[in-house]
């Protein structure tokens, strides 16, 4: 399906210089700006929809959101998964409220239109009222995205018929992403349920904050870190063997320590374990991979997912206007786990990344204020600072991506803001440059092939 | 079904108990927080379950394992809640934020263990933060109070939050 606004060719670009290291603040706040974000982003990229943990049999499913267009995602009796409109077909009413669940049908509460899980419509409230003319079931079903696709276990959607697939999309950051989602046999799964929160800021913030901004954590996050560390501050970072890395919007930053996001979940047990699996996972992925997890570390997939690999949350930034959005997040472990990790982990993201956790409680107001000040008119004209490590970027052997030397840097923002200037002003997605062109061809080839990425 | 014959509670346990609970949300709106530490026992337990809106009909077990919980706290983790409040580097709450608490809907009933009761209360937090907007919280608390050589002490409190999305950026507020 294509989804336009009518009317409009705004000129993106002017928001930004990326060479020069700017960007402005109407992205952050600007109600038109933020429209369009909704038809040429939302509507048009592969977003998140669930863990397949999340349905493990027939009849499972979840409400979430695709931008704010409210959909089910549903576990199908053959094991696929569909994704479609939480909108019933008739009056638009939502057909589900429930956050998830197990179910054979969904029936609107309006005039009682029932819906399989898979979506299509299996009857109404009296019926007779329909002469055979007057509907056809089949074509009055709930509305399905164009395309649903997943990458070890996580699943996507997009409402975009045209465009790259989810192994291009997401291009050479499955490199990355195999650290968080397939360090162990067995994948990952998402556990603890999910907490949604609000907060009046761009949902940008978010997203920019997780993809590159290791600078902030010292500063904002100090009462945290001294609360864990017997009264000390953070360490300084090593800007020499750290790194960022942006592909196609996506972005990971991190350091080769191995210890310091473990460290900050304050569960020694934990330690332990990752320390135990390590050398397998050098087998698994690589030594340099295996060196980078558990490192001061932290990554977003473009547009609006981000997690902490080491520290195990992972959430969703869904917008709600330009100056709101809600958070979900969840706890991500790997299944093949004992209970007693999987319940160590859960308690330490939820103290100190949860929302009331010893970490997160401290970034909601940055956030929030960053975004609401430009409700002044002079101050949403002034320009934002983006320069950080500008002529840092460097050509890595074993790293794919855009890849800049020291974690404090602004490079994978910018990379991050570069995509979404290709998104909101492309025609056509097919079109879009690839940042950077990819190294990997397929899936097999995402952990580490002898000789291919050899240190 | 209603209770005919709640058990008996001595009215002097009740006073105490409900003045108790007063005292804590004064203690606590007022940032007394090594005071109101004092009225914890040592294995307090302090829980916030999360909640998930699901159909009434549906029976089948959550569809993602482990329960979530916001909250799951000793009397170690509070304290280092408390420390972490008492950094001076906690810039989110600097200016500090205006907090009010009103505890209402006490009831007390008996308890397994001879010195311990379990008392009802709902809780309502007013926050007005330091972008000058004002939050509410509304939660339900089951608690376990002890009595000792010190009067009653809390021993566990659960906390059953009423909002199935938080209204708020963070929960960093003491229920």
């Amino acid at each position: 399906m294509r989804i336009e606004r009518m009317g409009r060719e705004p000129e993106f670009s002017q928001y930004m210089d990326l060479k020069e290291g700017w960007l402005d603040r109407r992205i952050f706040s600007d109600a038109e700006i933020y429209e369009e974000e909704l038809y040429r982003i939302f509507a048009r990229s592969w977003l998140f929809v669930a863990h397949e943990s999340q349905l493990p049999k027939a009849g499972d499913f979840l409400t979430t959101h695709m931008g704010e267009d409210g959909v089910i995602v549903a576990r199908q009796p053959d094991g696929s998964i569909k994704v479609f409109l939480n909108s019933c077909p008739h009056r638009g009413n939502k057909v589900c409220f429930a956050d998830a669940g197990n179910t054979r049908r969904f029936v609107c509460n309006y005039h009682g239109w029932a819906f399989d899980t898979g979506g299509e419509l299996k009857g109404m409230h009296e019926e007779y009222c329909y002469d055979e003319i007057d509907i056809d079931r089949k074509k009055n079903g709930l509305k399905q995205v164009a395309r649903v696709a997943g990458y070890k276990g996580l699943v996507f959607a997009t409402f975009a018929e045209d465009g790259p697939s989810l192994d291009a999309w997401l291009g050479d950051f499955r490199w990355y992403l195999d650290m968080l989602l397939d360090n162990e046999d067995g994948g990952t799964e998402l556990i603890g349920g999910c907490i949604k929160s609000v907060i009046n800021a761009n949902w940008k913030f978010g997203v920019e904050n997780f993809i590159g901004d290791a600078y902030h954590a010292g500063w904002t996050h100090d009462s945290g870190c001294r609360s864990m560390n017997n009264g000390e501050p953070f360490p300084p970072v090593d800007m020499e063997n750290s790194y960022h890395a942006s592909v196609n919007g996506h972005g990971w930053e991190f350091g080769t320590e191995g210890v310091g996001d473990l460290f900050l979940l304050g569960r020694p047990k934990v330690m332990e374990y990752y320390e135990r699996i390590r050398p397998k996972m050098a087998q698994r992925l690589g030594e340099m991979r295996s060196q980078i997890f558990g490192s001061v570390a932290s990554a977003s997939i473009f547009p609006n997912v981000s997690f902490l690999p080491g520290i195990s949350t992972f959430r969703q930034w869904q917008p709600k206007g330009p100056m709101e959005f809600e958070l979900k997040t969840w706890v991500i472990v790997n299944k093949s786990m004992p209970d007693d990790i999987k319940d160590e982990i859960t308690k330490g993201v939820m103290q100190t990344f949860g929302p009331g956790g010893t970490f997160e409680m401290d970034d909601g107001e940055n956030w929030s204020n960053c975004t609401t000040v430009n409700r002044g008119v002079v101050t949403r004209h002034e320009r934002l600072h983006y320069r950080c490590g500008i002529s840092r970027q460097i050509e890595h052997d074993t790293l794919p991506g855009i890849v800049y030397r020291g974690q404090y840097n602004d490079a994978n923002q910018r990379g991050f803001y570069q995509r979404w200037l290709d998104m909101m002003e492309a025609d056509k997605l097919d079109a879009m440059p690839e940042r950077p062109e990819p190294r990997l061809t397929g899936v097999s080839e995402t952990r580490d092939v002898p000789g291919l990425f050899a240190l | 079904m209603l209770e005919m014959n709640p058990a008996p509670v001595l009215v002097e346990d009740m006073i105490a108990l409900t003045q108790r609970l007063y005292h804590e949300a004064r203690l606590l709106d007022a940032e007394r927080f090594e005071d109101w530490l004092e009225l914890l026992c040592d294995d307090v337990t302090y829980r916030m379950d999360l909640k998930r809106r699901r159909f009434r009909a549906d029976r089948s077990p959550p569809a993602a394992v482990g329960a979530g919980v916001v909250f799951n706290e000793n009397i170690a983790r509070l304290k280092l809640r408390i420390d972490r409040l008492r950094s001076g580097y906690v810039w989110a709450e600097d200016p500090p934020n205006f907090v009010r608490r009103v505890i209402s809907n006490v009831e007390i009933e008996p308890a397994d263990a001879e010195n311990e009761v379990i008392v009802h209360s709902v809780i309502v937090i007013h926050r007005n933060r330091i972008d000058g907007l004002a939050r509410q919280f509304t939660a339900g608390r089951t608690d376990r109070w002890r009595h000792g050589t010190q009067g009653w002490c809390l021993a566990a409190r659960d906390i059953a939050l009423d909002h199935a999305v938080l209204p708020d950026s963070n929960i960093n507020v003491f229920f």
